[in-house]
């Protein structure tokens, strides 16, 4: 590496400490474009980390993921290995080409007044008790159901595929290698549902989002039924928590700023920027991990192949040099923010999440006013994906 | 005959359309988008996918 011209910051981003909205941080962002970390360099700024992210030198960072936990074979071994997230050239483009119909946001909008169902039954549950434990009564259930409704499964259905989605998601935790066996089982049922999915509509296809998956096909190439079980499995996977814990955050970042809650209230249609904005300042994916496919200098930096490049969203969302008003603002013009990612691994169900959020949110601020926190939340680490676990909160019912 | 427009401000390079149809865009050594305007007809199931999966829908047809 050359030696840089003015100090480059550190940040401790294993430590459960690491905090991504803090003095540390921004000091670090002010100071310099990037930090070294233990694990990797992190991009602090906007345009830094909007280049990065769509750079061609830049592979995903997360394929070697349960190499680095000394797992090398198994059920989740073989999916994670062959899922469009880790995929990368042709093998992705593929796959993605073959999805995206599916994904069209015109197919996408005919969903929206069952998610608006959803959306007040779930308020009905807990509106007379002037409090609720948001997770526990909206956000988890708002976000699995979406995704029972997406699949075309059984409401009913929601809390196993719930139970199995988490049990995956040990596999991202630092416990991985203890909880494989459990991780392993529950890969294998989720396989189970998507396999009984796929030929329940292969033998009778529809208008729904499942058999226009089965019905894929591109100049005569179509996805096998394990590819095609492979890509149910991610969409459960990485539609959920990460829906859930955008949800939570929400819920927070609009009890620190209570006049937006307000407007939102008054104005519903405003459900869209309401979506943006938290996800600006307060993003659940708080970065996105890639590597150095061969050696190259990025302005003062040598960056060696194999380096891990993380891309900070919340610092760059908040960067004072793209956002002169940084404070969340409903009415204001802002750049794009990379909660979903960007480039050619852009979040598929962008789409899908950005029309349930921005239905949920408003229909919440026009039946709750002035939420605030009763105590004994609970919180993810600020590393990787972050959100609340419980969200214990009071309000006022409006009339 | 259609051509297309992409709306450079709002073009945020994802390449999402060079992934739907490459054969009408493709992403050049710096990551940024290229584009013809105009489009063999056979293209055009293509060049529809590419406007829907723009994750900032930049892309449009003009007659
Ligand atoms: C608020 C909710 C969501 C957030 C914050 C989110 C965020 C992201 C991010 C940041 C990425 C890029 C990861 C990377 O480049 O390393 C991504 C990719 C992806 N997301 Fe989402 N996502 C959300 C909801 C969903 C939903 C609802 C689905 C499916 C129904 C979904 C499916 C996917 C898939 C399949 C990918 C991989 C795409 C690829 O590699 O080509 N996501 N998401
Ligand atoms: C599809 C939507 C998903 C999105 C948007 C997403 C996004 C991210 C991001 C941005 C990180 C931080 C990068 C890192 O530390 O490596 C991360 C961490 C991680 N994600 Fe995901 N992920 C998604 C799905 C999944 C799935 C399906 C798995 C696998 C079961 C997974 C496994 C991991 C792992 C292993 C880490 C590393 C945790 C760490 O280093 O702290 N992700 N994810
Ligand atoms: S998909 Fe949209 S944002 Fe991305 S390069 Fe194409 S036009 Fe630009």
């Amino acid at each position: 590496m050359s030696t840089p011209t003015v100090q480059v910051p550190y940040l401790n981003i294993s430590d459960p400490s690491f905090a991504m909205q803090s003095e540390e941080l921004r000091a670090a962002r002010e100071q310099s474009w990037y930090a070294r970390t233990n694990y990797g360099i992190a991009v602090l700024r906007y345009d830094e980390v909007s280049k990065l992210l769509k750079s061609p030198k830049l592979s995903q960072g997360s394929a070697k993921w349960p190499a680095h936990n000394g797992v090398h074979g198994g059920l989740f071994y073989d999916w994670w290995t062959k899922n469009l997230l880790v995929l990368e050239g042709e093998d992705h483009h593929r796959i993605r080409r073959l999805l995206n119909p599916a994904f069209s946001p015109r197919l996408i909008k005919d969903l929206v007044p069952r998610f608006q169902v959803l959306a007040n039954e779930l308020i009905d549950s807990f509106i007379d008790k002037g409090e609720c434990e948001f997770i526990r009564d909206f956000a988890e259930p708002y976000a699995t159901r979406v995704l029972t409704i997406l699949l075309g499964i059984p409401e009913s259905e929601w809390p196993t595929i719930a139970r199995l989605a988490s049990t995956v998601g040990l596999a991202l935790g630092v416990t991985f290698k203890q909880d494989l066996d459990k991780v392993d089982a529950a890969v294998a049922e989720l396989y189970e549902y998507a396999e009984g999915l796929i030929k329940d509509r292969q033998a009778n296809p529809g208008e729904d989002f499942v058999s226009r998956l089965v019905l894929a096909n591109r100049d005569g190439d179509r996805l096998s039924d394990e590819e095609l079980r492979n890509a149910l499995v991610l969409l459960i996977f990485g539609g959920m928590d990460t829906t859930r814990n955008q949800l939570g955050l929400a819920m927070q970042s609009f009890m620190h700023n209570p006049e937006q809650w307000e407007l939102l209230a008054e104005r519903p249609d405003l459900g869209g920027k309401a979506v943006e904005e938290v996800m600006r300042i307060n993003p659940t994916v708080t970065w996105v991990t890639r590597e150095a496919v061969e050696d190259f200098t990025y302005q003062d930096l040598f960056i060696e192949k194999g380096t891990t490049v993380h891309l900070f969203t919340q610092s760059s969302g908040t960067d004072p040099k793209a956002f002169p008003n940084p404070e969340m603002d409903l009415l204001g013009e802002h750049a794009p923010h990379y909660g979903f990612g960007g480039g050619v691994h852009h979040c598929l169900g962008h789409f899908v999440a950005r029309a349930d959020m921005s239905e949920a949110l408003p229909l919440l601020a026009s039946r709750i006013a002035q939420p605030y926190l009763t105590g004994g939340d609970e919180w993810l680490p600020d590393s990787g994906n972050t959100g609340p676990i419980r969200l214990p909160i009071g309000f006022t019912k409006r009339s | 005959m259609k051509t297309i427009d992409v709306d450079r401000t709002l073009c945020d390079n994802h390449g999402q359309c060079a992934i739907a149809a490459p054969d009408v865009f493709r992403m050049n050594a710096d990551g940024e988008l290229e584009y013809e305007a105009t489009f063999d007809d056979a293209l055009l199931d293509e060049v529809e996918e590419a406007i829907d999966v723009c994750p900032v829908q930049a892309i449009f047809l003009k007659d």
